[in-house]
């Protein structure tokens, strides 16, 4: 089955992926008028800032066991049994926030959704744009993520790449060589100095 | 691990501002970079374009995405376009604050700016002689009139070359020719780069970056120096004065009235009517002791230069500025006023006024000036500042100023040495100086806010390498300490020898950031005396907090003048490869000078020392190893 998969080494952090996602989740699916909207649609995937900056997307993991699914006090978190996407039913959802202690990745969110009753904040998070799947699309993260941090494919395609990808850095005979392209590494570089001199000791 | 200010600032004042602004709720410049961080690598990278409706696109840095825009253009088009509208909006920023000096100059002339005069005439004469305008036994403001129009004359492209190009040394006015970046008019190379940079016009990467040169060069030699040139003749050139610096130079008990941004014709103006009997009269009416008038930025360099008014911080502390409490007034003009100030004096009594027709910003009152009503305008001001004397709350200016000398425009240099340039170079030659290094340019909060500026300085100048510095650079090093006659202490032996004979100190304050043009004349000059070219120096240039789009126009001619120049920030460069080699190494053989760039000073101070010690050696001179 394919799922998305993550792949933080390659996020330039662009937040791309979240105002697509929010645009997936609003009433009209197009940013222009998403924007307008009341409730206005929110993201259900966030960019957080790494140590020296670097983005990185914050997704539901879908996991199996769900800590939340087994936290949720009215059940109102459930498994959709073809794609294995946990999901969140608005209407049992009483906003107790248990499932955000149960999650162990802080990816859940509470706000009004158009899917809600009115006025009635509800507990968010990723569904795997099911609704796009439906219509044979890939989810809206995935859609416009240009560099490959976010990928929709079986997990066992991914990590053989992955491997691939490894076995060239490390191979015998060869000078080691870098995952990550020059331009990139120098960008990085400078992120990290920038960081340690911030750590030094004033005059 | 240090506290949350300690790593935002090196300055006193800068960190205590910023512990008080916290209690008192206020946001400033480093909390809204934390908010945006991550910041789009796309952008960082310049591989992200917007300049036509196709797009906007992006190329992926990983090589697996898209590697072309809707049009087609690559990593190297895309990453050189985007430098190049940077250089243009640089060099644009430069040249019409130098436009609006020109007007000025003009209006002068025309007798349609009474408060404003030909202050050093000498100077006028010398430039109109450049312009080749007649001076001998006519009346000066006919011959002012005239040069102000030739200036005009310059921002097209009616000649073909700008005047004060002729400035540099022959062999690098050839090599321009050469490599085909002779800048020929001021506007006109900003407008082709525009032009250039438009969809399917020049996409060679390599001819984009040389027009950048020639952008840039119109801003060096062109409109940055003639704001320079003329701001001298209209206001004087200036001369070693003392002055205080940092947040200190606030008053407790008189009335503050701050001046920033950066065109000297709004500040002068406000000056003359602070320092008007009537208004202290008045002042001291509302029960303050005086009115003290204080600069921040690039026109607190400008009024520092020529008056010695006090400075009271650079581009980081604008805003922590106003979080003193103390500040009755601030009057901006343009470039680098933060939209943010409006929305924090109200947390404060500051009343906020914005002076420009073409710079308008958020919770600020629009006043606007004009060459025939600045005097009773900045008097109008200057008097609601001392009626709002009274609505001040508490205060809090938690530090003592530092003495400092600015004033060292290349005259006063000349002058410090004798008239001619003959002992510094005798000192270059003896090796007591091992060179010369302007360290110029912005703050910018990815770079501990003057730890780039101090420590490259302190560096250097601890090895016996002469530095000179304008804008915020020149703000930091003050408030170091490393400006007055006693901060030859500071310096290594040699450098401690000759300004101690001199009576100089061992950092030379060379004014704004248009002032940048004052290091080109300097450097030529030297050149010129020798008969070498500015490239054979022992000279090299840095930036080490540089943000803005002026600092890159900046960078861009010092390196394309031949001076090798080291920048702290990375420019959004980094996802062409070619053009990363080109800018840093391949350059040399198009315009003997180059750029690096290392966020780290430690490391900076040794690029720029090992650059020197090799220029040094190539002309038969001592050298030492690295």
């Amino acid at each position: 089955m394919r799922e998305v998969q993550v792949h933080p080494e390659r996020c330039v952090g662009c937040m791309q992926c979240m105002l697509a996602c929010a645009t997936a989740h609003s009433q009209t699916k197009k940013l222009y008028t998403a924007a307008d909207e009341s409730p206005l649609p929110k993201p259900r995937i966030h960019v957080g800032a790494g140590l020296h900056n670097e983005g990185f997307p914050n997704r539901c993991h879908h996991c199996d066991p769900a800590p939340c699914m087994l936290a949720c006090l009215p059940g109102a978190i459930f498994r959709d049994p073809d794609t294995g996407t946990v999901l969140i039913d608005p209407d049992l959802c009483i906003n107790c926030a248990s499932c955000a202690m149960a999650c162990p990745f802080g990816v859940l969110r509470y706000h009004q959704d158009w899917v809600a009753p009115p006025e009635k904040i509800i507990a968010q998070k990723c569904d795997n744009c099911i609704s796009r799947q439906q219509i044979g699309l890939v989810p809206a993260c995935v859609e416009v993520c240009k560099t490959g941090a976010l990928t929709f494919e079986e997990s066992d395609a991914a990590l053989k790449r992955k491997t691939h990808e490894v076995a060239c850095t490390i191979a015998s005979g060869l000078e080691q060589q870098s995952l990550i392209p020059p331009g990139v590494e120098l960008l990085n570089l400078a992120k990290k100095q920038r960081l340690e001199m911030q750590n030094r000791q004033n005059l | 691990m240090s506290s949350k200010y300690d790593q935002r600032t090196i300055t006193k004042d800068g960190q205590l501002l910023l512990r008080k602004m916290e209690n008192d709720q206020v946001e400033t410049v480093w909390d809204r970079l934390e908010a945006q961080n991550p910041q789009c690598g796309y952008c960082e990278m310049g591989l992200s374009c917007r300049i036509c409706a196709m797009g906007p696109c992006r190329i992926d840095p990983f090589g697996e995405g898209p590697q072309r825009g809707v049009c087609g253009a690559d990593a190297d088009i895309v990453v050189a376009r985007n430098l190049g509208r940077m250089i243009a909006a640089g060099a644009a920023a430069h040249s019409d604050h130098g436009r609006d000096l020109v007007e000025v100059l003009a209006e002068v002339a025309a007798g349609r700016a009474p408060e404003y005069s030909i202050t050093d005439e000498q100077k006028l004469m010398r430039v109109a002689g450049e312009y080749g305008i007649k001076t001998e036994e006519r009346e000066v403001l006919e011959i002012a009139g005239e040069l102000a129009s030739a200036m005009q004359e310059e921002f097209g492209t009616r000649k073909g070359f700008l005047t004060m190009a002729n400035r540099v040394p022959e062999k690098r006015r050839e090599l321009w020719k050469k490599a085909g970046i002779a800048p020929r008019g001021i506007d006109r190379e900003t407008s082709e780069m525009m032009h250039r940079t438009h969809m399917g016009v020049d996409n060679g990467w390599q001819s984009l970056l040389l027009h950048g040169f020639r952008n840039a060069l119109s801003d060096g030699w062109g409109g940055s120096m003639i704001a320079t040139e003329v701001s001298d003749i209209l206001f004087g050139t200036p001369k070693p004065t003392p002055n205080m610096v940092n947040i200190g130079v606030l008053k407790e008990d008189e009335v503050n009235i701050v001046v920033h941004g950066h065109n000297p014709v709004v500040s002068e103006m406000v000056l003359q009517a602070c320092e008007s009997a009537d208004m202290l009269k008045l002042a001291r009416d509302k029960g303050a002791k005086g009115i003290n008038l204080t600069g921040l930025c690039c026109t607190g360099n400008e009024l520092l230069m020529r008056h010695g008014i006090p400075m009271a911080g650079n581009h980081l502390m604008t805003e922590l500025v106003i979080g003193t409490g103390a500040v009755e007034m601030m009057i901006v003009d343009y470039q680098c006023i933060m939209p943010s100030l409006g929305a924090i004096a109200p947390c404060y009594h500051t009343k906020m006024i914005s002076t420009s027709d073409k710079a308008r910003f958020p919770g600020m009152e629009h006043r606007e000036f004009h060459p025939d009503n600045a005097a009773e305008l900045a008097r109008q001001l200057v008097r609601e500042a001392i009626e709002n004397f009274d609505q001040r709350g508490e205060s809090y200016i938690p530090v003592q100023a530092t003495p400092s000398v600015g004033g060292f425009s290349v005259e006063a240099i000349i002058g410090a040495l004798g008239g001619t340039p003959q002992p510094l170079i005798d000192a270059i030659t003896a090796g007591k100086i091992r060179g010369a290094v302007g360290v110029v340019g912005c703050n910018n909060p990815k770079i501990k806010h003057d730890y780039g500026h101090v420590i490259l300085t302190k560096r250097l100048i601890e090895n016996d390498y002469l530095v000179v510095d304008t804008g915020c650079a020149a703000i930091a090093n003050a408030k170091a300490g490393f400006k007055m006659a006693e901060s030859i202490k500071y310096a290594g032996p040699g450098l401690q020898e000759v300004c101690g004979a001199l009576g100089i100190p061992p950092v030379l304050h060379m004014g704004s950031c248009v002032d940048n043009v004052r290091i080109l004349v300097l450097a030529a000059a030297l050149a010129n005396a020798l008969q070498v070219d500015i490239s054979d120096l022992p000279l090299a240039g840095a930036a080490p907090e540089w943000y803005s789009e002026k600092a890159v126009s900046i960078g861009t001619y010092f390196v394309a003048s031949g001076v090798y120049t080291v920048l702290g920030p990375m420019p959004p460069i980094t996802g062409s490869m070619n053009i990363v080699k080109l800018l840093t190494s391949g350059l040399n053989d198009v315009i003997g000078a180059t750029f690096a760039v290392e966020a780290d000073p430690e490391k900076a101070a040794l690029l720029i020392q090992r650059h020197i010690e090799a220029k040094r050696k190539a002309l038969g001179l001592s050298s030492r190893e690295f």
